[in-house]
């Protein structure tokens, strides 16, 4: 689960020098291949013991007011502005406490945190501190979804087995989910806890019913890709994307291609596909795929299994699809 | 006592995903001709500029404004941007406001821009995960840009902690419904982005999560565009408004706030919106406003997300906080309702080119106060990293 990268920039985030023309209503537009980009040695400056002591003694660390006592964690401060500026001091806290509100869970990331995805970031009030810090949110159970963590929800801080001195070396997963010991433990890791790795889901055996529905559907996915297909919308939001799915149902399997613009359906197995996608009931990537629903939100109720959470990526472009074809059919 | 300061000309561009044909400063341009076309005077006659524009990254310039000024005709005269997050064309009004009350110009051009879409992610070969990433970059640096702070989450904190405090409202079939009248109000913004986009309540539910809670349907829309006003004192105001036969729109209350960027004791307090509530009780204040309920007839507010729309209008006072969702449940904004909300189908259908958004605002609350002969509106922009800034202003038709 680490986060850490080589490069300050990865690679897959730089493009070649270049540039190409976009022609509208029969004018020619230049559009250049280009970024703006800073490079830093920056100092956490007062924050440094917060995150030293993070990075190399497994602390959490606060500032308490030296006049009001408000703690505040992280140590926002060296002194209160409540207090016409009264000194604060460094204290430690301790690494359990509560969620100050649900927190809000992203399946659609910004590019820097795409490989992420689906996170949740929240605010918890640690015991000993008034002030609320910003953590990440994970489950030991698989995919976050809402309902796991809410308000008042306690949590367990979690230290990253390789730390930095950045933030991303802790993160929280609710103590329901952990031994007593575990909770008791002042800089718990992550290698400590038992994480449910994902498994592809092993599909019931299929009877005639099931093959004619899976057939039934199969005819609908291979009209509504084609229309993606011939649909500009629709083919300019797999433009520059590449991906070779394979599609497992209970009646039967399938391959989705999309390949820069182009996107179709073919009755095949993959010797090596970038990733797989089962769902037991095929009419619910139907139903995506048709605009009666999203294929996010079966991923996110478990309806539909995907082998990769990265890409949700994909999922996202065929939601789109799904909804360039509808606009169309509109305008 | 200061000045009054009154809208007499106002123009924006057409808001668009990608305005490939366009750069920003073509754009800023677009809509200064039409602000001064419309209020009758040559770029000449204006005093000063304000400016308007959100997010250097966008522009990929980190003074986006020095070459707008002389391009538009303003060099050797004041020239001053404003950047205030999502707030910034509201805050770029209040700015232009306070100069004018003060006596400093007799005119004032007000202008908003942004680019967005030019931002490119190369890893997922689409725009919109860099715009959200360079967006990103206005979180905390220190304790939450690293671990995926963005404007959804953050917003959606807010939306969520509301929740927590008041269960059962912003219902997600009350936010389907909005999000639907919005889509159905655009239809006659021949300027907006998705002015045939119109979706229907099933649709808004069916669409995918974004930001749990939020649906994709219920989000602004990144746009590129601007949108521009001439401000004038009082006089000057009224010797335009007779020449050009429109009648003066005056800006009667100004008010701003923002909060702790942090949350907990002393901090903010993330159930509320309460920069929303300062800056628009502030700006009645100011309009002599001691009911809003009675005297609000337009609202023109910055709905990032259907939930905040909700949200701000209780912390307006127009509706209680927590039975937001009387919104649709008690008919106000349907409608023949008692408020008009985002006629131009606000930031979600409009779209949402920051800088310009509030200015965008501005120009449809001028534009229905005179075409519906209403006497008051509501304008309001938000934005930083938890729904902390606001600034309102409260506009009148004589
Ligand atoms: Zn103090």
């Amino acid at each position: 689960m680490t986060t850490q990268k080589e490069k300050v920039i990865p690679e897959k985030y730089i493009p070649d020098v270049g540039s190409y023309i976009e022609t509208i209503d029969g004018k020619d537009y230049l559009i250049t291949n280009d970024a703006m980009y800073t490079f830093y040695r920056r100092t956490k400056g007062e924050f440094s013991s917060f995150f030293l002591g993070l990075r190399d003694e497994k602390k959490l660390l606060g500032c308490r007011c030296t006049k009001c006592g408000l703690v505040r964690v992280p140590p926002m401060l060296t002194h209160c502005p409540d207090c016409n500026f009264a000194p604060t001091e460094l204290i430690e806290v301790e690494q359990v406490g509560i969620m100050n509100s649900t927190p809000p869970i992203t399946y659609f990331a910004t590019s820097l945190f795409q490989h992420m995805a689906p996170y949740g970031r929240g605010r918890v009030i640690f015991n000993g501190a008034d002030t609320a810090m910003s953590v990440i949110l994970y489950t030991t159970t698989g995919i976050l979804v809402p309902g796991i963590i809410n308000k008042g929800t306690e949590v367990k801080l979690v230290f990253r087995d390789n730390r930095i001195g950045e933030m991303t070396d802790v993160f929280c997963v609710p103590t329901t989910e952990l031994s007593k010991e575990q909770i008791e433990k002042k800089g718990l890791q992550e290698s400590e806890i038992n994480w449910e790795s994902p498994v592809e889901p092993e599909l019931p055996q299929a009877n005639d019913p099931d093959v004619a529905v899976y057939e039934k559907a199969l005819e609908e996915m291979k009209s509504i890709i084609e229309e993606m297909n011939t649909n500009d919308r629709a083919r300019k939001d797999i433009a520059g994307w590449k991906r070779d799915i394979q599609v497992k149902t209970k009646g039967g399997q399938f391959a989705i291609i999309i390949d820069d613009g182009d996107i179709k359906l073919e009755e095949k197995t993959l010797s090596s596909p970038d990733f797989v996608m089962v769902c037991e009931d095929p009419r619910t990537l139907l139903d995506g795929l048709a605009y009666r629903g999203a294929i996010t939100d079966s991923v996110i109720s478990k309806k539909l299994w995907i082998s990769k959470n990265m890409e949700f990526n994909t999922i996202f472009k065929l939601d789109r699809m799904a909804r360039s074809v509808a606009r169309s059919k509109k305008a | 006592m200061s000045k009054r300061v009154g809208i007499i000309g106002a123009g924006v561009t057409p808001f668009k995903g990608t305005w490939r044909e366009k750069t920003y400063y073509e754009l800023a341009q677009m809509a200064t001709r039409d602000a001064v076309k419309d209020a009758g005077i040559a770029i000449q006659d204006v005093d000063g500029a304000f400016y308007g524009i959100y997010n250097d990254i966008f522009e990929r310039t980190a003074i986006p404004e020095h070459a707008i000024h002389g391009l538009l005709g303003m060099q050797n005269k004041f020239g001053i941007r404003i950047t205030n997050g999502g707030a910034t064309g509201a805050y770029t009004m209040s700015a232009a406001h306070a100069y004018i009350a003060a006596r400093r110009f007799r005119t004032a051009l007000v202008l908003g821009v942004e680019k967005a879409t030019d931002c490119f992610d190369f890893s997922s070969m689409s725009a919109t995960p860099e715009v959200i990433k360079s967006i990103g970059w206005s979180g905390d640096s220190f304790f939450e840009q690293p671990i995926g702070w963005s404007a959804s989450d953050s917003y959606a904190e807010v939306v969520l902690a509301y929740m927590d405090e008041n269960p059962g409202d912003l219902k997600p079939e009350v936010t389907a419904k909005i999000s639907s009248l919005l889509s159905e109000q655009v239809r006659n913004n021949k300027y907006a982005q998705r002015q045939f986009d119109q979706v229907t309540p099933e649709e808004v539910i069916n669409s995918r999560l974004v930001v749990y809670p939020f649906k994709e349907l219920e989000i602004c829309v990144y746009t590129e565009g601007a949108a521009a006003l001439i401000f004038a004192e009082e006089e000057t105001a009224k010797a335009i408004s007779k020449n050009t036969g429109n009648p003066v729109v005056w800006i009667t209350g100004v008010g701003e706030a923002n909060e702790h960027s942090f949350a907990g004791k002393n901090q903010k307090d993330m159930s509320r919106i309460m920069s929303d509530y300062y800056a628009s009780h502030r700006a009645y204040d100011m309009a002599g406003i001691a009911d809003p309920t009675k005297s609000i007839d337009i609202v023109e507010l910055h709905d990032a997300f259907v939930h905040q729309l909700e949200i701000s209008m209780a912390e307006f006072g127009l509706v209680p906080l927590g039975k937001a969702d009387s919104l649709i449940e008690d008919g106000l904004m349907i409608p023949g309702g008692k408020y008009v909300v985002n006629p131009c189908g606000g930031l979600i259908y409009c779209g949402h080119a920051v800088g310009a958004s509030n200015i965008m605002s501005a120009w449809s609350a001028r534009n229905e106060l005179i075409r519906r002969n209403l006497k008051t509106a509501l304008v309001h922009g938000t934005g930083s990293t938890v729904a902390q800034y606001t600034a309102c202003m409260v506009l009148e038709h004589e």
